[in-house]
């Protein structure tokens, strides 16, 4: 058997998909990126191959994705996260027309056709707010972890409203509403919110077309997806592997340019 | 991918020479030596009637971008800011304002006093104070010449605002009079605006080549070489000479079908001006992809030839005041830039738009985010949008930037693989 590989380097995490020569997800890791990146991606990769419970030498290609693509120095190929997203999920849901990433220091939104072909997309520049950090310092500074906070965002009931979106400022506004006693609920409510918006506003730079996805690191904040329901007003998308969909893409374009080189 | 060998030929050489040449003249003006400078702006420039005085003209724009080429614009841009200015100045205006501070001593020369300052385009309200600054700090006077913007929908200046703009030109006359020591003399001013004439034709005809494909050149980063003595030696033999060289290069390159890249992939055009730190590195991101400008917006902010502004000999004044007016990039109204940008896209053959954005310009930012959905959404053409500054390279992230260009060229490489172009 023969397999393909897509490594996908993130800010905060990295992700390795193994697929076989029919397409199929054979094995997925997740590991923190740190800061060695080549390490990182080195490591994910042969966790891939280990959890797939092949060799080495039996993949055939691998296409590096992500911030640090260039970093996956054994791979053979680079392809944006962009085009790797759209591929991935168009392959596990081809009815997708609009693809959000939401990663740790980036969101895009990503308009696609039932292929995969990236038909256009928007990133945030220069600033982190509206991707996975804001959230994170949020979590901080509430001393809570990432996976608590989107459940208990969905518990408030009156969400406070933020004066900011700086990803550096947000610590402050925060430390405020709890001096003034709201409740960690209305204040996390409040931080989804404002995520939300600003994603919603990048996406309707593109249109947003049904269906919609979420993928990427902020996929698995359940709190998030219903702030980006609510703020958007159609139902999202979002695929148990939502944050594997770079690495998946990539290996898909792995698979492609394999056999395009065996003609 | 694409080899990233990019062409050089004979004119970008020349124009170094040129270019250094006439910064010598800067150098020497400082010095007490040689002509006196007069201040002016890129926007629409009436260089002609400088010339005909033996002034030497001065663009700070372009003492800024040449410092920011060779990556020495921050400290001068920093210097500024500690003096007050605001980070969301444009920087353009702190760079300069910052080689005052640091003795007018620029990289390529030093850059002379101004005899006088005109603010030949005020479009740009910046512009105004920019050089209201300039006569605070250097005691120089302004004479502020008003051009009305295009306000019909057809583009066309009316009669009378033609007529404010050369009586405007006919009373700065007695100024150049007094500051050179010359008296004005019409056929001087004649033989100068021949000379613009004779450029404006090579340039024109230059400009119409990259519709040919292969494009003999990069419309963008070869085009901007030929900027520089498009402004500073316009009105001049040596600058007729230098476009008349350079169109019988480029018509050799056309024979041979030899293009700026060893293989012409792409053809893009390009909004905006460029952001001169990173020129280099912007430039491999696009022909790593075997990516070529055909046209660019940008390189008409000085005038807009190809589309079909002569000089007029018989008629210097108005002429001059037309090109200020009618044929000044700058000075037109929405609609007609995007007409521009659009022209170049079908009639120019390009699979795409690259709009860059730039931080320091409003002028030229506002409203590109409108310009990317009409392109996108209204005329389907693959459009993409990235942002830095022209002159500030703490807003140019390499890495940002390159996501988003390869990407783009992704989406351009399937559309080409599977064949439905738009």
């Amino acid at each position: 058997m023969r397999y393909f590989a897509g490594v996908d380097v993130g800010s905060t995490q990295t992700k390795a998909v193994l697929v076989d020569e029919a397409g199929d997800m054979v094995a997925k890791v997740l590991v923190d990126t740190g800061s060695n990146v080549v390490k990182a991606a080195e490591r994910a990769f042969l966790e891939a191959v280990a959890q797939a419970g092949t060799r080495r030498e039996d993949v055939d290609y691998i296409v590096g994705t992500g911030y640090g693509r260039f970093n996956v120095t054994f791979g053979n190929d680079q392809v944006t996260e962009i085009s790797c997203h759209a591929k991935g999920i168009a392959h596990v849901n081809p009815n997708v027309r609009t693809v959000i990433d939401i990663g740790g220091q980036d969101a895009k939104a990503i308009k696609i056709d039932a292929t995969g072909d990236v038909k256009d997309f928007v990133m945030n520049d220069k600033c982190a707010a509206g991707t996975g950090r804001f959230l994170g310092n949020s979590a901080e500074v509430l001393n809570l972890s990432l996976d608590e906070i989107g459940p208990r965002s969905l518990e408030a009931k009156v969400p406070v409203r933020l004066s900011t979106v700086c990803t550096v400022f947000v610590e402050t506004d925060i430390l405020s509403h709890l001096a003034l006693g709201r409740s960690v609920e209305n204040i996390l409510g409040g931080v989804h919110s404002a995520v939300a918006a600003r994603v919603v506003a990048l996406a309707r730079r593109v249109g947003i077309e049904r269906d919609v996805a979420l993928t990427g690191g902020v996929s698995r904040n359940v709190g998030m997806v219903r702030a980006l329901e609510h703020h958007l007003d159609v139902p999202i998308y979002v695929s148990p592997d939502a944050h594997f969909m770079g690495a998946l893409g990539a290996a898909l374009f792995a698979r492609e340019r394999a056999m395009a080189v065996a003609g | 991918m694409a080899e990233k060998i990019e062409y050089r030929g004979h004119l970008h050489d020349l124009q170094k020479d040129l270019m250094n040449d006439y910064f010598d003249q800067m150098t020497r003006s400082a010095q007490g030596e040689g002509s006196p400078a007069v201040y002016l702006l890129i926007s629409g420039n009436p260089v002609e009637l400088l010339r005909a005085f033996d002034l030497l003209p001065v663009y700070p724009e372009i003492n800024a971008l040449q410092t920011a080429v060779k990556k020495q614009a921050l400290p001068f841009i920093q210097k500024a800011e500690e003096l007050g200015y605001s980070t969301d100045n444009c920087a353009y205006v702190k760079a300069d304002i910052g080689l005052f501070y640091s003795g007018n001593k620029a990289p390529m020369a030093t850059v002379p006093p101004p005899g006088l300052l005109l603010t030949n385009y005020v479009g740009c309200n910046v512009y105004l104070h920019w050089w209201e600054h300039l006569a605070e700090l250097t005691g120089a006077p302004i004479f502020d010449i008003d051009i009305p913007f295009l306000r019909s929908l057809d583009g066309e200046p009316s009669r009378e605002d033609l007529q404010y703009v050369v009586r405007q030109l006919e009373e700065l006359i007695p100024v150049l009079e007094k500051i050179s020591g010359k008296k004005y003399d019409p056929d001087r001013l004649r033989e100068v605006v021949q000379y613009s004439l004779e450029t404006g034709e090579y340039w024109a005809k230059i400009k119409m080549m990259p519709q040919l494909k292969p494009a003999p050149y990069d419309a963008y980063f070869d085009a901007v070489t030929m900027m520089g003595p498009l402004y500073a030696l316009r009105g001049t033999k040596e600058g007729r000479d230098y476009f008349r060289a350079a169109y019988e290069e480029l018509q050799k390159r056309v024979a041979l079908q030899e293009g700026p890249l060893p293989e012409e992939k792409y053809r893009l055009v390009i909004e905006g001006p460029p952001p001169w730190p990173y020129l280099r590195t912007f430039r491999d991101m696009f022909a790593r992809w075997g990516a070529v400008f055909v046209a660019s917006s940008y390189s008409t902010v000085g005038g807009l030839w190809e589309f079909g502004f002569r000089h007029d000999p018989s008629n210097p004044i108005e002429s001059i005041a037309m090109h200020m007016l009618k044929w000044n990039l700058t000075n037109r109204n929405f609609l007609q830039r995007y007409a521009q940008l659009k022209s170049y896209v079908e009639d120019w053959n390009a699979d795409g738009l690259v709009i860059h954005s730039v931080k320091s310009c409003r002028l030229f930012s506002a409203g590109q985010g409108d310009m990317r959905e009409y392109f996108a959404r209204e005329l389907n053409v693959p459009t993409l949008l990235v942002e830095s500054d022209l002159e500030d390279q703490r807003y140019f992230s390499p890495a940002q930037m390159r996501t988003r260009i390869d990407a783009f060229m992704e989406s351009l490489e399937h559309h080409k693989l599977v064949g439905h172009q738009r």
